[in-house]
């Protein structure tokens, strides 16, 4: 269980980072087409960055909690 | 590291059990307290002469336009998700950024920190969530604030077992709102300093610290404080706009629920 807990959270980071690459890259976009827009996409965008972290976050936890058990 | 200890006892410096080695959890704690005393007290010195009108006299410029510029971040950020009657709620936003940035700055220095402690965090979270039920309770009433967990209004046939339900999942994600707020300042501050630790381990060379590799990490950090504490109050201000958005039907101009998610 203790040398495979590192590779759980390497591949958590993996998921969390595309998933965070697919917002960044949604906004980008939208930034672009519709400057004007920016604050709202702003907004909506570390929405969406706090809900896509968050579960990265719960699986840290659970692996510093087989970490250190 | 010796300068990092040095500093929290020169925190701890009203402990009476001092002259261990390192400062104990409990001398810790009581820097820690009285650091946030400090915070506050200049915070509140500040926010309170700005009241009386004495920024133009006493303050140069650049503090008194660098508190009202955070000042009208928050209020675009309260008009904007919550609507034109958000501007009630922007002293709790305003007042949830501070201690979260504050306290977010403390980890910078030392790998402690308020926020970095699983507690403080959980208490910020119920009082942000149990304010919103207060809020919620006080503009739709308390039937109709619970009523709002049961869903829409079905035939009674569909409604004897499908509301119930509506209702429990409702309550339930209700009450993950606590642990999704404290939970994410929680791992994002703590797992900060636990990168640097880590990180710090890089440039140890048995005894020696060659080069202290984490502590370049500060720009991120930097970041990420500012960025939780708004976080913090982004969804605080989203969870106050589903709550209150059901009463104002006397004015309904599209000027509210644009910014804020789909429901």
């Amino acid at each position: 269980m203790l040398e495979q807990a590192p590779l759980a959270l390497g591949l958590a980071a993996f998921g969390c980072a595309i998933g965070l690459g697919l917002i960044g890259f949604g906004a980008m976009n939208g930034m672009a087409r519709q400057p004007e827009a920016i604050g709202k996409l702003q907004t909506a965008m570390l929405i969406a960055l706090a809900f896509v972290e968050l579960v990265f976050l719960l699986t840290v936890f659970v692996g510093l909690g087989s970490l250190k058990a | 590291m010796n300068l990092i200890t040095g500093f929290q006892f020169l925190l701890a410096a009203g402990d009476a059990e001092g002259g261990h080695h390192e400062a104990s959890p409990m001398a810790q704690f009581y820097g820690l307290m009285v650091l946030i005393a400090i915070v506050a007290l200049v915070t509140f010195l500040f926010l309170g002469s700005a009241k009386k009108g004495l920024n133009t006299k006493f303050f140069s410029k650049t503090t008194t336009k660098l508190l009202e510029q955070l000042y009208v971040f928050i209020e675009g950020l309260a008009i904007g998700i919550i609507g034109p009657h958000g501007k009630k709620y922007i002293p709790m936003m305003m007042t949830f950024w501070l201690v979260i940035f504050v306290s977010n700055l403390v980890a910078l220095l030392i790998h402690a920190s308020p926020t970095s402690d699983i507690a403080f965090n959980l208490g910020m979270a119920l009082i942000a969530v149990g304010y919103v039920q207060y809020e919620g309770m006080r503009s739709n009433g308390v039937v109709g604030h619970f009523s709002h967990f049961a869903g829409p209004k079905l035939p009674i046939a569909m409604a004897v077992f499908i509301t119930p339900m509506i209702f429990l999942i409702e309550i339930v994600s209700e009450t993950m709102k606590n642990v999704s707020l404290s939970l994410r300042l929680y791992g994002n501050i703590f797992g900060g300093g636990e990168a640097v630790v880590a990180m710090n381990k890089l440039g140890y060379n048995g005894d020696t610290f060659l080069l202290p590799v984490g502590d370049f990490l500060f720009p991120i950090k930097l970041l990420t404080c500012v960025v939780q504490a708004l976080i913090f109050c982004l969804l605080f201000a989203v969870y106050l706009s589903l709550v209150t958005h059901h009463h104002e039907e006397g004015h309904d101009h599209e000027s509210h629920g644009e910014a804020a998610p789909a429901h």
